[in-house]
């Protein structure tokens, strides 16, 4: 037997409300056709083949997910969609006569809410919870700000707010905290958004913030300071500046997000943005790198390796060897002797992970392998591994890649 | 008059001679002063020739390029045409300007020129039909005809006083031109002593006399610990050619260009750009008012072009466009090969220190990594950064006693800056059993250990140094009487503590693990089980042990204690060569065509073994780091661990 | 005219040792200045004149540096802005935060806003012209933005700035101090009760959903620690497309 009872549930996906039966959204989500591999026995019972099931494709978070979908890429994307999809039937907290305000203003890098984002209004709501309201003062618009928690919303459209304007954007939230005077306003600590509106808003107020605040309760709030060394145990004071994962992010409710009227502001503008400067992506020092593709011994194709980092925007490194034998320049090795770097990803071709090297990458959150080798200390390192030849998967990802580019 | 001629030429080139002398000894003394007993250097000079020079010369030089270029024929070919040179000369004088001695100083004199033709046939076979590459081309390709042409006009104006021929005029065609071979010969050879090839001769002697370090003539082991800052200079080091010493630009000024030190460097084998000649010679035409390298005739420094540097004593001899390029400075491992291999006694590495401590402590010019290492060095008292209480961070399990916790020890283990590698925590780990193993309970500094100074010192922060010496110095005489010696796996830590310390007043009885471990084998309290595996095993010794502190045979005895027969490499005991790591070499990282430890391995490989042993937790890591397929890397201790408990 | 250029620098602390030294972001702001042509450049402490880490700022070539003698933990603004308002220069420089005493970044905003410049943070590098100052800011992921002021402006530096130069043992040695008496500074307070920073755990994945599914993502996140992935000779097209599909998972590439 090799069902499970989650899997005779997901096959009865339109058996809601019955006391016994438990149901699973995100797998009901996933589920849209024969599981992949998945064949009748002889005696009518479902059989699955887990090798099958295992060279399914890649999953989030590194691990192996079962694709019942047999659309390449398609779990991948429906497990990184927007929770909210899963659960249609939110309670709404209405507070309509709020006691105090509190506001939060988000980064909305990208016109996004972070996950630093949601935390600052999961910390609003702390503070906000005997009767106070929180008030989402954006610049440009924002989704999701219903989820993450707020009963109002500010939203500042004017041009003056586009880009890196700190000093309209410190104004208006002056401005707002002079009309509403709120109790708390929590920033995201960012050090060109929020840490720094913050920054000037408690300049311009005449008050100390709690910078970097580590935890955030109803009742006190952690700010770290002294190099990192101190914490500092405080009554929440009106300006705080959170550090990522100071408090949760909300989950299971919605709230009004109710727009209020936005006034109107004469604002200064000493500074001018002149946008994103054009950068080559191996312009970029190692250290500060976001996305590293990294090339070892096993890379003798090096225009592809060129190609590959190119197509995919990312920072050029390499293994000390390929440094030494002067493939690469000095400064582009990782590891001990080299730079110790910390990207969001780190994807090595035909690299055996040296222990220096592996010194390098211990910070990398993501590590993706292509060697020949099964038993190289970097494919154990890795969150994928791909044993084959780097020579054969670079052009194929570089295709790829451009198909999707052009394709899309 | 006419049979006065020779006579007066040899007399007039002398006195030639001694004009330019007076002049070169000027441009030495354009150098700062320095505390040199003449006297005695005076009186051991013949000494220092006949023994230092004379060993010197008569080892073959490294990698030799051609059959019969050996050391024996260099030291014959001296023997004869030098020693046939000053004889003849004596006697030149006497019989042609003094008409002294008859018939039989006549025929002494034919037996000397007959006994220079013996060294000058040696001579010819250096430089006929190709010379070895290591060797200046230039002047020195003259020298052979100019013995000649001094051999046969000496000769046949020697003739009539040997009653062989009648007495002859020079008043004529044929004598005219035999006249001119002779002044020819003799500006060449007397003359050429106060500026051409031949001045190694007469400086060669001055430089034995006056030389900087007189302590290294007849020592048992090498007088190689590197010396303080002087304390009253205006500039810290050296920056331009008179900020050395005058006994040293004397000394440079000796260089005969043999290039043996050539044929030695690692650096240059691995195509970084240093040629330890060149390097000299580059020191010796910034010692004049005008210098440059358009005179030099020998090898370049690898990657770049010759005839582009400019210099004076009065100006900075480091530079992309002055004498010497900086990477050429960064380059060096101070491994000491130039200056064991060195026929004439020059100290290549004070020359290379001193140099770099202007680079270091006066501009802040230290490339690359150094200048990060060197902060941390400042700030956390280890090269990595990490601070000194996570040192032992290893070894938590072997529960090693502090010194500061027990009353006495046998052997204070200095753990130094392998305890923060995990390759060679491996190596340490087997020391400390190996030391339980044979009763001895060893204690460690535990966080008070600081890093002993090498590497900022050869990267010449003297002051970082200075500051690390005197904070470990304070410690360990905190401890005196605590303790009965240092135990060290690392021979930078040997040389450092063991010969550099005392110069600041840390006197300590400091011993290489290799040393402790054959007298431990030898004295039966570590029984290791013969190695009966059949591997082909060579060793490494590590230029901190060999060149620095001598010891090239306890390795040895500690494999031979393991049954191991060590295959040889052809560079092996104190002509090692080079793994790479020395001098910050890896922190300054100055690239060459290959990498040293490459070139090392491929040392290895001629010997087909398929294990190298290590002594130095340098030598392991730079080793190991070269690509596979190679032998293993392993260090002594890991060996005798094996055997000592496959003995059980 | 020489453009005069303001550096403010404190005194940093080694995280590992716990030892002075100079501070990696006031050394950048200091070797950002150096590399103006012709800059007077006026290197200001606020503190105590006898900290010999003060002295490897002035082994990065600068002759002199001024001291404003307050003592350890006052609040050095009402110094700095008075020693500033009298200085009069185009640009003021600065880390972003010190290394140690508060430590919270605050400063270079208040002190522009006492001396009413613009600031602008996360400077990696300016030019000059015009009595303009075109300013490059890092911004996250080796980004850079163009962010032009007229002068003067404040401008604090962080890490994507150049790396500082070498201290040179002899010129810091050489350098003068200056020791400038100021009127007597306020203590600073902490802004709280004050405890060693304590290590706070990351957070796991958030998972909201049912028990299960909590279950099942702890569980999962059990296995996979340390542990990925695998795929064995995989035909190149399936590795590209895994690691494709990877990618955009993790939210690395954009659809």
């Amino acid at each position: 037997m090799s069902t499970t009872p989650r899997l005779r549930n997901m096959r009865r996906p339109r058996l809601e409300g019955s006391g016994r039966v438990r149901r699973d959204p995100r797998a009901e989500r996933l589920y849209c056709g024969e599981p992949a591999g998945e064949t009748l026995s002889a005696r009518g019972l479902p059989r699955r083949d887990p090798r099958a099931w295992y060279a399914a494709g890649p999953q989030a978070n590194g691990r192996v997910r079962i694709d019942r979908s047999q659309r390449p890429g398609s779990a991948s994307v429906a497990a990184s969609a927007p929770l909210r999809a899963a659960e249609p039937a939110l309670k709404t907290v209405v507070i309509a006569e709020p006691a105090f305000w509190v506001l939060a203003v988000p980064d909305l890098d990208d016109g996004r809410l972070s996950a630093h984002d949601r935390d600052v209004f999961g910390g609003a709501r702390l503070l906000a919870a005997d009767g106070g309201a929180v008030v989402a003062v954006c610049f440009g618009p924002a989704e999701g700000l219903d989820l993450a928690g707020a009963d109002r919303v500010l939203q500042f459209d004017a041009a003056v707010f586009a880009g890196y304007a700190p000093e309209a954007r410190a104004a208006a939230v002056a401005a707002v905290i002079a009309t509403l005077d709120p109790r708390h306003v929590l920033l995201p600590d960012t050090p060109i958004g929020g840490g720094d509106l913050g920054r000037r808003l408690a300049a311009q107020l005449g008050e100390t913030a709690a910078v970097r605040v580590q935890k955030l309760s109803a009742g006190e709030a952690i700010a770290r300071g002294n190099g990192g060394r101190s914490d500092y145990h405080m009554a929440p004071p009106r300006l705080l500046l959170l550090a990522p994962e100071a408090a949760d992010p909300l989950g299971g409710v919605r709230h009004e997000a109710l727009a209020l009227p936005v006034p109107e502001l004469d604002t200064p503008t000493r500074l001018l943005d002149r946008g994103l400067l054009a950068i080559d992506p191996n312009s970029v020092p190692l250290a500060e790198a976001d996305f590293i593709c990294s090339a070892g011994n096993g890379v003798h194709d090096w225009s592809a390796f060129h190609a590959v980092a190119a197509a995919l925007g990312a920072t050029e490194g390499g293994s000390r060897m390929v440094c030494d034998a002067g493939l690469l320049p000095r400064h582009r090795q990782v590891g001990a002797s080299g730079t110790l770097v910390d990207p969001r990803c780190y994807l090595a071709f035909g690299i055996a992970g040296a222990p220096q090297h592996l010194q390098g990458i211990t910070r990398c959150e993501r590590v993706i392998a292509v060697n020949t080798d099964l038993h190289a200390e970097m494919v154990k390192r890795a969150d994928l591994a791909i044993v084959q030849d780097a020579q054969r998967v670079m052009p194929a990802l570089t295709r790829l890649i451009e198909e999707k580019r052009h394709g899309a | 008059m006419n049979a006065l001629i020779p006579g007066l030429l040899v007399l007039a080139s002398l006195l030639a001679l001694a004009a330019l002398a007076v002049a070169r000894a000027a441009r030495w003394r354009a150098g700062r002063a320095a505390a040199v007993d003449a006297v005695a250097g005076l009186l051991a000079m013949p000494g220092r020739y006949l023994h230092d020079v004379h060993d010197a010369v008569l080892r073959d030089p490294v990698g030799r390029a051609k059959a019969g270029d050996t050391g024996r024929a260099a030291a014959r070919m001296h023997m004869l045409t030098a020693g046939g040179f000053i004889a003849a000369t004596a006697l030149i004088l006497a019989v042609h300007l003094f008409a002294l001695g008859g018939v039989v100083l006549a025929w002494l004199l034919l037996a000397f020129l007959a006994l220079m033709s013996a060294g000058l046939l040696r001579l010819y076979a250096r430089r006929k039909p190709e010379v070895s590459p290591r060797l200046s081309r230039g002047g020195f390709d003259r020298l052979p005809y100019a013995f000649t042409a001094f051999i046969v006009f000496f000769a046949i104006a020697t003739l009539p006083a040997a009653g062989l021929i009648a007495p002859f005029s020079w008043a004529s065609l044929g004598g005219l031109a035999l006249l001119a071979l002779g002044a020819w010969a003799c500006i060449e050879l007397y003359v050429g002593m106060g500026y051409g090839p031949l001045k190694h001769a007469l400086n060669g002697v001055l430089h034995l006399a006056f030389h900087p370090r007189p302590a290294r003539f007849g020592a048992t082991t090498p007088d190689s610990a590197l010396q303080p800052l002087p304390a009253t200079a205006e500039r810290l080091g050296v920056e331009q050619p008179r900020d050395f010493a005058w006994n040293r630009l004397l000394a440079f000024d000796a260089c005969v260009q043999c290039g043996r030190c050539e044929a030695a460097c690692p650096a240059f084998a691995a195509g970084l750009p240093l040629n330890p000649k060149k390097l000299i010679q580059d020191l010796v035409a910034a010692s004049g008012t005008h210098g440059s390298d358009l005179g030099y005739s020998g090898s370049p420094y690898p990657q770049r072009p010759v005839g582009s540097a400019h210099g004076a004593i009065d100006k900075p001899i480091i530079g992309s466009g002055a004498m010497i390029h900086p990477d050429t400075l960064w380059a060096c491992t101070t491994c000491r090969a130039c200056v064991y291999e060195c026929p004439m006694m020059i100290e290549h590495v004070d020359a290379v220190v001193d140099l770099r401590r202007f680079q270091t402590l006066e501009l802040g010019a230290t490339p690359n990594k150094a200048p990060a290492v060197l902060e941390e060095l400042k700030a956390t008292d280890t090269v990595c950064g990490r601070p000194t209480s996570a040192r032992l961070d290893w070894a938590a399990d072997l529960r090693l006693p502090l010194l500061a916790e027990v009353e006495h020890t046998e052997a204070l283990l200095w753990i130094g800056e392998g305890g923060f590698d995990m390759r060679n925590q491996r190596t340490l780990r087997a020391l400390v059993k190996l030391l339980r193993e044979a009763g001895i309970e060893p204690a460690v500094l535990g966080a008070e250990e600081l890093d002993c100074g090498d590497v900022a010192r050869r990267l010449g922060d003297e002051k970082t140094f200075e500051a690390l010496a005197r904070r470990n110095i304070a410690t360990l005489n905190g401890y005196a009487g605590r303790f009965a010696r240092i135990v060290t796996a690392d021979p930078h830590v040997l040389q450092v503590l063991g010969r550099e310390y005392p110069a600041l007043g840390g006197y300590y009885s400091v011993v290489h693990h290799s040393t402790l471990l054959a007298e431990l084998i030898e004295a039966g309290r570590l029984k290791p089980a013969a190695d009966d595996s059949g591997r082909r095993v060579t060793f490494h010794d590590p230029c901190y042990l060999g060149r620095y502190n001598g010891e090239v045979s306890a390795p040895r005895r500690v494999l031979k204690g393991i049954g191991i027969k060590v295959v040889e490499m052809n560079r092996s005991g104190m002509r090692s060569s080079c793994c790479g790591w020395g001098g910050g070499s890896t922190f300054t990282d100055v690239p060459g065509k290959r990498r040293i430890p490459d070139v090392r391995m491929d040392h290895v490989r001629e010997t087909g073994a398929e294990l190298v042993a290590v002594a130095c937790p340098n030598c392991a890591v730079m080793l190991e780091g070269v690509v596979q397929p190679r032998a293993d890397v392993a260090d002594l201790a890991e060996l005798l661990l094996a055997a000592v408990e496959a003995g059980k | 005219m020489a453009l005069d250029i303001a550096v403010l620098v404190s005194v940093g602390r080694h995280p590992a040792s716990a030892r002075n030294r100079r501070a990696v972001l006031d050394a950048r702001a200091l070797e950002l200045a150096l590399n103006v042509p012709g800059a007077n450049i006026h290197l200001i402490h606020a503190g105590d004149a006898d900290e010999p880490a003060l002295r490897e700022y002035l082994g990065m070539g600068v002759e002199r540096l001024s001291v404003l003698g307050v003592p350890a933990h006052a609040d050095v603004l009402p110094v700095l802005v008075a020693h500033l308002k009298a200085l009069r220069p185009a640009l003021v420089l600065c880390g972003a935060a010190a290394e140690q005493g508060a430590g919270s970044g605050e400063l270079p905003y208040r002190l522009a806003a006492a001396l009413g410049m613009p600031i602008v943070p996360a400077v990696a590098g300016f030019e000059l012209h015009g009595g303009r100052a075109q300013l490059a800011q890092a911004l996250p992921r080796g980004r850079r933005r163009g962010v032009e002021a007229a002068l003067p402006v404040l401008l604090s530096v962080d890490r994507a700035a150049p790396e500082p130069r070498q201290s040179a043992y002899a010129r810091a040695q050489r350098g003068q101090i200056e020791r400038i008496a100021v009127p007597a500074a306020p203590l600073w307070q902490p802004p709280g009760e004050e405890q060693p920073a304590r290590k706070r755990p990351k957070r796991l994945k958030l998972i909201s959903g049912s028990g299960a599914e909590r279950m099942r993502a702890a569980q999962g996140a059990a296995a996979s620690a340390g542990k990925g992935q695998l795929l064995v000779q995989p035909e190149p097209a399936a590795a590209a497309q895994a690691i494709y599909d990877y990618l955009l998972s993790e939210g690395i590439l954009r659809g």
